[in-house]
């Protein structure tokens, strides 16, 4: 499983946000991007999920796997998604949340892999609480465990850690890079925080 | 002044000879009436009448210094509801002070006390209304006057439609059924309660009733239950024939009349005989309309206009009743042109000039063999006339 | 102490404005409820139980079709550059009152309309259709016209839902999650949004459906005749001369409103219901993306809508010109202008709407900004009860304690018993709509500009009132278009003194005079569009002119 970038660039309606980016993403490999705020960080990510918002419009090429997802419809890329805020849906459980991106199957399959992410995320008992009665913590976990329940190809982390505070922020991170790693899917992270960049992982400036 | 002439006309009772004797506070009444203000109730549904009654406002202010103020309503018996309430809620100057009325809106404030007078034949005009030509003038459906609405106008059932669709119209309800058949969807008369929808049902139910003397008192439920038996079968007959099958009615009188204008029925129906007459003047019609009766007659009354006992201008009232009953309103409201409400008043009794204002020459769309006219049934038909009607074909 | 009492002291105006006569309406509406009697009689009324049918039927199916097609349109703009434009357009359509649109559509549906007449171009019809379009039996006609008028209303409800901050700026990051997660479009509006926003929604649907299932003067124009819906049952009742008559009317008015209430509260357990079995919420990501939201659609749609209104307004001027229009012809025979000099030598009834108009909204803001601005939050609740029962009670048992209660005091056929009338609905709608922007008027505002300016009053005039403008004004313009509506309670407290737009234009619509009706829909339509263009105009902020 790889992740190509090939000539990525993005647009503000005739502005220029950056240009020609081409980069490749090795299996279980965590590229971190770093700039200031404003440099279109975000919009990169934006670019690779094929969700930029109106008006602004991206070009080049996204390859996953050896197939070009740049002419897909977001929902189709298999590509998954962490932001700052957790982003439970709010009007379902949390058993619910983590079955929202299952892949179809069986009920009981479906279900039996939402109980066993329940148990890795050491909430079991927890499948039918509102996300609001979760600490900050466990709402996090469960938002990274609801992503790789969808099987991605590949991740894209918004400064999914700015919001945790100092102690919290090293097991959850840590927990995030050690499942990625684990399901070797190639991820692009974006950071202000250069205790965010995994050992002798790549930084790209943009 | 006025409280205690009516007085001493209630202590006089009939006959009104006596009440004459007041004449001469007639002036009386004209000076209290200077300056009040008339709130007018009268039905407002077509132009011409609206703008009559605006003419005649216009003339009360010139000439008696009364302001009228039209007070347009659809249905005069939300007047006679507002006046029973105000009247129960204890409000002694009430909203009305002149309401255009007849029939059962006038039975039911006649009953309820719900009315000032008697004032009509004390008005200097009434002695020129033909109430031997006219007796209708004297008996509201069955129902006597007693003084206490003064008379405006004429009115006798009537149908009309286009010449060039209509060969023979039918003179009869029997032939209406049958010309019904022969065009189907074609024919419809408005749903009571409207007050033409009503009167068709109630001429329908006078031609279908072999003893028509039941008609001249009151008629209890199951006596009426009986009596309408071929009636209800004509009704049931025509009604598959009928527009949209007889499931569905026009509102109202005007509705049929815009639905002739369009082509959608081939006949209307009104009360007022020279209305086509004046709807063909108003381009409303084709100047190839015609007008008729049923042969054997149609339901013929008089319209009335009345105060209510809580009036707060009751001199004006009667100044402006007074005045609507003068040669000079009755001829013009007579005319084609105008509003061709028939008169309610004796050409004989008028002078020579008076009676040249009416002269008119045949127009296009008026009834060219007149019919006799027939006497409203009593006002206890009416309210087993619409339940009836409403229980067998109100419920689509 | 002294400071609290004065506090309460100045909620004084809306209290006897508004709280006290609505109350006052309420208790009276209640009178002659407990005579079994009249109770009897109206269980004896042979078309109570058709026309109720009918009532339910036209107010659910209304609403059902309303709510559908709202939430595409929505579906389709909502993230679209479209979508700031949307809210002006829908306002637009807010604005015309409902039985203007009645009677637009009845023209363009009859038999001898001008559907009919285009056909008849095809087809060489000589004399109308036997169409059954307007006044047909099962109130389809009526139910159109209501989902041309609450469609707008429900789009604009679910607009300032998703404009609040703090629900687009979730939803932006639940959708992102969505897609992630491979759902769709479809998927994500039925899963993600839908069950946020119907809770959010209970009151705009309640009220639509009240509205729908009770309405008179649409159904007058437009809606079946034999049997009419209960509304028009018990309104006839109502203004009956036979004292029994009106005393079951006023039952009726109760059964209709009890009927409805029940009404509601089933359906709502139901759709709560179907949103507790929760299995469908979690189905997994499909394949293929049905029925997904389409930007296209959804304009298509909304030119169709609003071509409904334009169609009809110009429909409406070509009429009120044409004095005689014979059946098959497209165009009519000759054009003149005398149904507007008509208007023009009587504009009392214009004049009346517009008095009552400026005045209960201006009125109207007076009484809620100065609440306010004066009482604290924790008593809004109360008015906010009290608003949404204004709107959430039939207007025909409102109007009916009104009229009662108002003949007590004296108070009908007087020009300030015909502004309160108004007043009260105008009133409900514009508290509940300025509460929302008011309260959460972020106080820091005051907190940054007390250093730097001295008192309240000039903060109010110089920062607050103009960082509310817009809701101030759009609660203004809704104020005037509500107060242009009212036909019930208007004909009811006005004792025929008084004229307005709406009375004369139903009284008008049973009458013969079709120029002069259309002369009048116009009017009523004209006004309120206006205010609605002029506060889209005057919100403007001066950043956006580009």
């Amino acid at each position: 499983m790889s992740l190509v970038l090939e000539n990525i660039s993005a647009y503000f309606g005739d502005k220029r946000i950056f240009e020609k980016l081409s980069l490749t993403i090795e299996p279980g490999e965590i590229i971190t991007v770093m700039g200031a705020s404003g440099s279109g960080k975000t919009t990169l990510l934006s670019a690779v999920a094929g969700d930029m918002p109106n008006p602004l419009y991206s070009v080049g090429k996204v390859i996953l796997n050896g197939r070009d997802v740049s002419i897909m419809r977001p929902e189709l890329r298999r590509i998954g998604r962490l932001f700052q805020d957790d982003l439970l849906f709010p009007h379902l459980t949390v058993g619910e949340n983590l079955l929202f991106g299952v892949e179809r199957g069986l009920k009981a399959e479906r279900m039996a892999m939402m109980k066993t992410a329940l148990q890795r995320l050491e909430l079991e008992g927890f499948e039918d609480r509102p996300p609001h009665t979760l600490s900050g913590g466990q709402r996090s976990r469960v938002a990274l465990m609801r992503a790789l329940l969808a099987k991605p190809d590949a991740m894209l982390l918004d400064e999914p850690f700015s919001k945790l505070d100092h102690e919290l922020r090293a097991t959850i991170r840590d927990y995030t890079y050690t499942h990625l790693r684990e399901r070797k899917i190639p991820t692009l992270l974006v950071t202000h925080d250069f205790e965010d960049v995994p050992k002798g992982g790549r930084v790209i400036h943009v | 002044m006025v409280n205690r002439r009516s007085l001493l006309c209630f202590a006089a009772v009939a006959p009104f000879l006596p009440c004459m004797a007041f004449a001469a506070d007639w002036s009386t009444v004209e000076s209290e009436a200077k300056g009040q203000e008339v709130y007018f109730n009268a039905w407002a549904g077509a132009d011409n009448i609206n703008a009559y009654i605006a003419w005649a406002g216009v003339q009360v202010k010139a000439r008696y210094g009364v302001t009228l103020n039209h007070v347009k309503i659809t249905d005069t018996a939300e007047v006679v509801k507002r006046v029973r309430d105000e009247v129960k809620a204890g409000k002694a100057e009430g909203s009305v002070d002149l309401i255009w009325i007849n029939g059962e809106n006038f039975r039911v404030m006649k009953t309820e006390k719900l009315l000032f007078g008697p004032f009509a034949e004390t008005l200097p005009n009434f002695a020129f209304v033909d109430i031997q030509g006219k007796p209708t003038t004297l008996q509201d459906f069955t129902e006597s006057v007693d003084g206490l609405e003064s008379p405006w106008g004429m009115a006798q059932f009537t149908f009309f439609g286009d010449g060039t669709k209509i060969s023979s119209p039918p003179k009869s309800m029997v032939e209406l059924a049958a010309f019904a058949k022969a065009n189907p969807g074609r024919v419809t008369y408005p749903a009571p309660p409207d007050f033409h929808g009503t009167t068709f049902l109630k001429q329908a139910l006078i031609e279908a009733t072999s003893d028509r003397s039941i008609f001249a008192h009151p008629i209890e439920k199951d006596a009426f239950a009986v009596a309408a038996k071929p009636w209800l079968a004509f009704l049931d007959d025509i009604r598959p024939s009928l527009w949209r099958e007889g499931k569905q009615y026009p509102k109202s009188q005007a509705e049929v009349t815009q639905m002739v204008a369009d082509g959608e029925v081939l006949m209307g129906l009104t009360f007022n005989p020279n209305e086509p007459a004046n709807l063909v003047a108003s381009g409303t019609l084709p100047k190839t309309t015609i007008a008729w009766q049923h042969a054997a007659g149609t339901i013929g009354n008089s319209h009335f206009v009345g105060i209510p006992s809580n009036a707060r201008a009751k001199a004006g009232a009667q100044v402006v009743a007074n005045f609507l009953l003068s040669a000079e309103a009755q001829a013009r409201k007579n005319d084609l042109k105008i509003w061709g409400d028939p008169t309610v008043l004796d050409m004989t009794k008028l002078s020579e000039d008076d009676a040249k204002l009416f002269a008119s020459l045949p127009t296009p769309g008026s009834v060219t063999f007149p019919a006799p006219a027939i006497l409203e049934p009593h006002g206890s038909f009416v309210p087993l006339i619409e339940s009836t009607w409403l229980d067998h074909y109100g419920k689509g | 102490m002294i400071a609290t009492i004065k506090k309460t002291a100045m909620s004084a105006p809306l209290v006897l404005l508004f709280v006290i006569p609505l109350i006052a309406s309420l208790a009276f509406a209640l009178s002659g409820t407990l005579d079994a009697k009249n109770w009897q009689s109206l269980f004896a009324h042979p078309q109570l139980w058709p026309a109720l049918e009918l009532s339910i039927f036209t107010g659910l199916t209304s609403v059902a079709v309303s709510l559908l097609l709202a939430l595409f349109l929505i579906a389709g703009l909502y993230h679209s550059p479209w979508w700031p434009r949307l809210s002006a357009q829908v306002g637009a359509m807010l604005a015309v009152p409902h039985v203007a649109m009645a009677i637009g559509l009845s023209f363009l549906i009859m038999p001898s309309g001008i559907l009919a007449r285009i056909l008849a171009v095809l087809t060489s019809w000589t004399t109308p259709p036997h169409w059954i379009t307007n006044h047909d039996p099962y109130g389809l006609s009526l139910i159109a016209a209501l989902v041309l008028k609450e469609t707008p209303f429900l789009m604009w409800a679910l607009i300032s839902i998703l404009n609040r901050e703090d629900v687009s700026h979730s939803f932006f990051g639940q959708r992102a999650v969505g897609l992630s997660l491979g759902h769709g479009q479809t998927s994500i509006w039925l899963r993600i949004y839908l069950p946020q926003l119907l809770p959010k929604l209970v009151w705009p649907l309640l009220a639509v459906f009240v509205y729908a299932a009770t309405v008179v003067d649409m159904a007058i124009v437009i809606g079946p005749t034999q049997p009419p819906t209960l509304a028009v049952v018990v309104w006839a009742d109502i203004n009956d001369a036979q004292v029994l008559n009106n005393a079951r009317g006023a039952v009726g008015a109760w059964f209709l409103t009890l009927v409805i209430a029940l009404t509601a509260v089933f359906f709502w357990t139901t759709i709560k219901l179907i949103l507790s079995k929760r299995e469908w919420l979690t189905w997994p990501p499909a394949s293929k993306d049905l029925l997904r939201p389409s930007g296209t659609f959804s304009k298509a749609k909304i030119f169709t809508l609003g071509f409904f209104y334009i169609v009809i307004a110009i429909t409406q001027v070509i009429l009120s010109l044409a004095p005689l229009w014979p059946f098959p012809k497209l165009w009519p025979d000759t054009l003149n202008l005398i149904a507007w000099a008509r208007v023009w030598d009587n504009p009392s009834a214009l004049i009346t709407s517009l008095a009552v108009g400026f005045s209960t909204t201006v009125t109207a803001l007076l009484l809620v900004v100065g609440w306010m601005e004066t009482q604290p939050p924790s008593r809004d609740r109360f008015v906010t009860v009290l608003s949404a029962t204004a709107l959430g009670v039939p207007a025909l048992l409102l109007a009916l304690g009104q009229y009662r209660a108002f003949l007590q005091l004296g108070l009908t056929g007087t020009a300030f018993g015909l502004f309160l009338a108004h007043l009260i609905p105008v009133t409900a709608y514009m508290f509940l709509v300025l509460v929302g922007p008011y309260r959460s008027f972020d106080p820091r505002w005051w907190a940054s500009a007390s250093g730097l300016l001295t008192s309240l009053p000039r903060f109010f005039w110089t920062i607050k009132l103009p960082l509310l403008k817009a809701p101030v004004l759009a609660a203004s313009a809704i104020g005037f278009a509500v107060s242009f509506g009212q036909y019930v309670p208007a004909q009811l407290i006005t004792a025929g003194r008084y004229s307005t737009l709406p009375m004369e234009a139903v009284t008008l619509t049973s009458g013969t005079n079709r120029p002069l009706t259309a002369a009048f829909t116009l009017m009523l339509m004209a006004p309120p569009l206006l205010a609605f263009i002029a506060a889209a105009f005057l919100s403007k902020s001066r950043w956006s002119s580009k």
